[in-house]
Parts: structure tokens; C-alpha cells; sequence
């Protein structure tokens, strides 16, 4: 699941609109939802924060991926330092692991974050190369529950369908942190905890047999 | 044609038995998808079904299917698609209805008119202008009556599916008023071309979507029925629809506890 969240951010990093398209459509955006704007912010997260935040998250991942200067490893080392910034890494793998986090061992827990993580990264970073200059239209942003928004996107390839891809954001402190992809209405953290139950249950209720294949 | 659909059905029910007959798997911990149960009683059944899918996929189909996106020009492959969504209005239409969605049967006809008046389907100018696409099927329509999706089911060529979705494209196909005319006309080989055009252009937009899937999760399977649930669900509900209330739905989004 990790690994199609990595896919499909990637895909929707590498599809960030050229900046000037994002703020021309977020401007927008802003215009469309400002009589809500009050209402939303007394209850719940800061919309408008949230939708500077992808806004800013998404042209940095089309600046290095748009780059022709950088080499693959340079890419991936913009990769990881954008990821560990701007996603909550451990918030997405705890949740990927299900009910199984809680019969796993602190040493289990442990290396499964680390695994977790470079899963990720390389799933991403094999798809480096599928970025064709494809927009990323931000549109409309709305709270969902207390501490998150869905910011809501859309890849624009030049003559394939778009593809929506929303972004789950949490508000933690001052900031946002991304926790979960959904690309037509698919989420990558559920399709992620439904491969990795799947591995364990079919291995006996074991996170080891879980870890096994995340080691190969 | 009725016989050929008779014949369809009749090797759909056999199949159907055949699964019946080889499932009865011993149960497990029940599956769920975000809060959606799934029922996988023939999964021993399905997985063996789904990897000749895979086989068939990466012999023969993938290879067509490369060859089509290669070959045919991206606007040509455009049109087509565009051309088979006109063709399918009155299925959506009638679905929308079924579904008593005011606003999604409106566009389904404010779509059809602007493209077919001026662009005889061939260009999506309602899309263009903000009226998008939607597709509908009887499976959907049976899912907002408030109908479980039933076992899930892999089928031979086919792919993943479940057994009231299943039966909700025997329904659409059986319904649809463009076989029923072409049938009347004797012209039902051109009814046949639009089916094989629908699965042509479908695997084409997957190809990618499933390559990407395959490569990326250890159990291919369990990810793949996953989605397939995920997405009929986020379809049913018109998610992507510029009409609907989606926000109003709880159950769309999991709940994601904080790591700390």
C-alpha cells in the first residue's frame, strides 16, 4: 500500500501543476469557498493553511522532478528529505499495519518503521522517470473530522482522462503533515493495510512473515 | 443474439456452480475495506483464476493493449472513448434514474446534447465545460437500493468483480436499448464491436494502474480486491461528481490514529 501511496504521490508530485496554473486555480478555489471559510475554521482545521501546504508540497516535488540537472540518487535524496518534511511517515505505516501493530514487539515496531520508510522510498523513486510535465490543478479543500482537510486535486495528462487524487492532511502544531493519498476514491494507506493483513493472515497472524518479504 | 446471451448466461451459471462447488473454503477472520465487508468464501477459487488473469494479461492482452496506445494516436484514442461514452448514455441515464439522481440524470442529457449537436460525440465539450462524466451501472443502482456486493468473484478474461456487480452488467447489457435496436436490425456484429472497443479501451486505461499495483504490493491479490472495492464504493457514491455530498459521508475516510 506504502508502496502505491509513494506511486501515487509520486505521480501527483511529479503531475504539480506549473506553479503559476496551481495559483491561478487556487485563487479560485479561494474565491469559491470563502463564505464557508469562518464556519470551517471555528470547528476544525485551517482549510486555506492546508491548502497552501499542498500547494507548496506538490511544486516541490515537480521542481526536482522537472530538473534535468539532478541525477537519479540526487532526486532521491530530494525525495526523502520532501517525505520525511512533509509526510507523517510513522502515522501511515502504524495505520498500515492494522491490529497487528498492537502483537508486534517494540523491536518488531522498530524495524518495521525503518523498513516502512525505505519501502517508500524506492517504490517512488523507480517512477521518477513517468513524470511528462502532467498539471496538478488544486481545487476545493474541506475539513474531515477535527484534525484533518482533504485537499482535493487533479492530474491533468495531456490527452488520458484526469485523475483525482485527494490528499488527507493533519494539522500537527503549526504545520500539516500528508497521511493519506486517495487517487479515485482508492486511499493507498487502505489498499496498503489490506496487502499487509493479507501477507500476515495468510502467514499464520505472524508480523514476521510481514517483515520477511519488506526485507527482500 | 438472444441465444448467444442465453449461451453466455448459461456458461456464467455453470462457472458460477463451478465456484460454488470448489469454494466453500474454511471460514477466517472476516475482511474488511474500509469499513466494507468483504465476502471472499472462494478466494482458494479466486486466486488460481486470478493469476491465469495475470498469465493471460502478460501474454496477450497487455502486449494488444501496448500495440493500441502505440499505434493509434492519442486524439484518435480520445475520440473513441468519447464515442463509446455517448454510446452508453442511455445506460447511465437510465441507472441515474433508477438511482433517483435528479442532478446526475439532467447532466447525463445536457452532456448528450451538447456533444452529439455539435461534435456528433466525438469531442467532450460538456466536459470541457464542467459537466463531467460519470459512469452508472446496475450494479451501482442495486448498491444505493441498499444490496451487499455478495461473494467476490474473479471470472476467466473478465477479472475481479462480485456477484451482484456481476449481475448488474448482465442486466445493463440485457437492458441496454442499443443492442436491443442493433439486435432488430440484424445488426448486432456492430453491438459486438462496441463491446470489444469497451474492453479495449478499459484495459488500456488499467494497464498502467495495474502494472504499477502488481509492483508495488507483496500480495497482489488481497491489494487488488481492495481497490476493487474502494473504487465501487467511491463510484456508487459519485465521489468525483461535481453534483454530489460527498463531504457529508463519515464512512469515506478511515480513521487514521496519530503515531506518537
Amino acid at each position: 500500500m506504502l508502496r502505491t501511496l509513494t506511486l501515487t504521490a509520486t505521480a501527483a508530485l511529479l503531475c504539480s501543476a506549473s506553479v503559476s496554473q496551481a495559483h491561478a486555480v487556487s485563487n479560485q478555489m479561494r474565491g469559491h469557498s470563502n463564505p464557508q471559510q469562518g464556519l470551517v475554521q471555528m470547528v476544525a482545521v485551517n482549510t486555506d493553511g492546508a491548502h497552501k501546504f499542498i500547494e507548496n508540497v506538490t511544486s516541490q516535488g515537480i521542481d526536482f522532478l522537472a530538473n534535468p540537472d539532478l541525477s537519479y540518487d540526487q532526486r532521491k535524496q530530494e525525495f526523502r528529505t520532501l517525505l520525511k518534511n512533509n509526510f507523517d511517515i510513522n502515522t501511515i505505516a502504524r495505520f498500515s499495519l492494522g491490529r497487528y501493530w498492537r502483537t508486534a514487539t517494540e523491536a518488531q515496531r522498530q524495524e518495521y518503521l525503518k523498513l516502512f520508510e525505505d519501502m517508500i522510498i524506492d517504490v517512488y523513486s523507480k517512477r521518477f522517470g513517468d513524470y511528462q510535465g502532467q498539471d496538478l490543478e488544486i481545487g476545493q479543500v474541506r475539513a474531515q473530522g477535527d484534525k484533518d482537510a482533504i485537499v482535493t486535486t487533479k492530474i491533468v495528462p495531456k490527452n488520458d482522462p484526469e485523475i483525482q487524487v485527494d490528499w488527507r492532511v493533519r494539522q500537527k502544531g503549526n504545520g500539516y503533515k500528508v497521511i493519506d493519498i486517495i487517487v479515485e476514491g482508492v486511499s493507498m494507506a487502505v489498499t496498503q493495510r489490506s496487502d499487509f493483513s493479507s501477507v500476515i493472515q495468510r502467514g499464520g497472524g505472524d508480523v514476521s512473515v510481514l517483515l520477511d518479504h519488506l526485507r527482500k | 443474439m438472444m441465444k448467444n446471451l442465453q449461451k453466455t448466461l448459461n456458461t456464467s451459471c455453470m462457472i458460477l456452480a463451478t465456484c460454488m462447488v470448489l469454494g466453500g473454503c474454511a471460514s477466517k477472520d472476516p475482511i474488511q475495506v474500509n469499513g466494507i465487508e468483504v465476502h471472499d468464501p472462494y478466494e482458494g477459487y479466486n486466486r488460481a483464476i486470478f493469476s491465469f488473469n495475470n498469465t493471460i494479461d502478460d501474454i496477450i492482452i497487455h502486449p494488444i493493449v501496448k500495440g493500441y496506445k502505440a499505434i493509434v494516436p492519442d486524439p484518435v484514442r480520445t475520440g473513441v472513448r468519447n464515442v463509446l461514452r455517448t454510446l452508453r448514455a442511455p445506460v447511465n441515464f437510465a441507472n441515474q434514474v433508477l438511482q433517483g439522481d435528479i442532478d446526475g440524470s439532467a447532466n447525463v442529457l445536457k452532456r448528450t446534447a451538447i456533444n452529439v449537436l455539435l461534435t456528433g460525440g466525438l469531442v467532450d465539450l460538456a466536459g470541457h465545460e464542467g459537466i463531467e462524466y460519470e459512469s452508472e451501472d446496475f450494479g451501482q443502482t442495486m448498491a444505493v437500493w441498499g444490496i451487499d456486493h455478495g461473494p467476490y468473484l474473479v471470472l476467466p478474461f473478465l477479472g475481479p468483480s462480485s456477484l451482484r456487480d456481476y449481475a448488474g452488467y448482465a442486466v445493463d447489457s440485457f437492458a441496454d436499448p442499443l443492442r436491443i435496436y442493433l439486435n432488430n436490425i440484424d445488426e448486432e456484429g456492430w453491438y459486438y464491436t462496441k463491446v470489444g472497443m469497451d474492453y479495449l479501451t478499459l484495459r488500456a486505461s488499467l494497464v498502467d494502474i495495474l502494472e504499477e499495483l502488481e509492483s508495488s504490493s507483496i500480495d497482489y491479490y488481497a491489494a487488488t480486491r481492495s481497490t476493487y472495492y474502494q473504487r465501487r464504493q467511491a463510484l456508487t457514491e459519485d465521489r468525483s461528481s461535481s453534483v454530489s455530498d460527498y463531504s457529508d459521508n463519515n464512512n469515506a475516510y478511515p480513521d487514521i490514529e496519530d503515531f506518537e
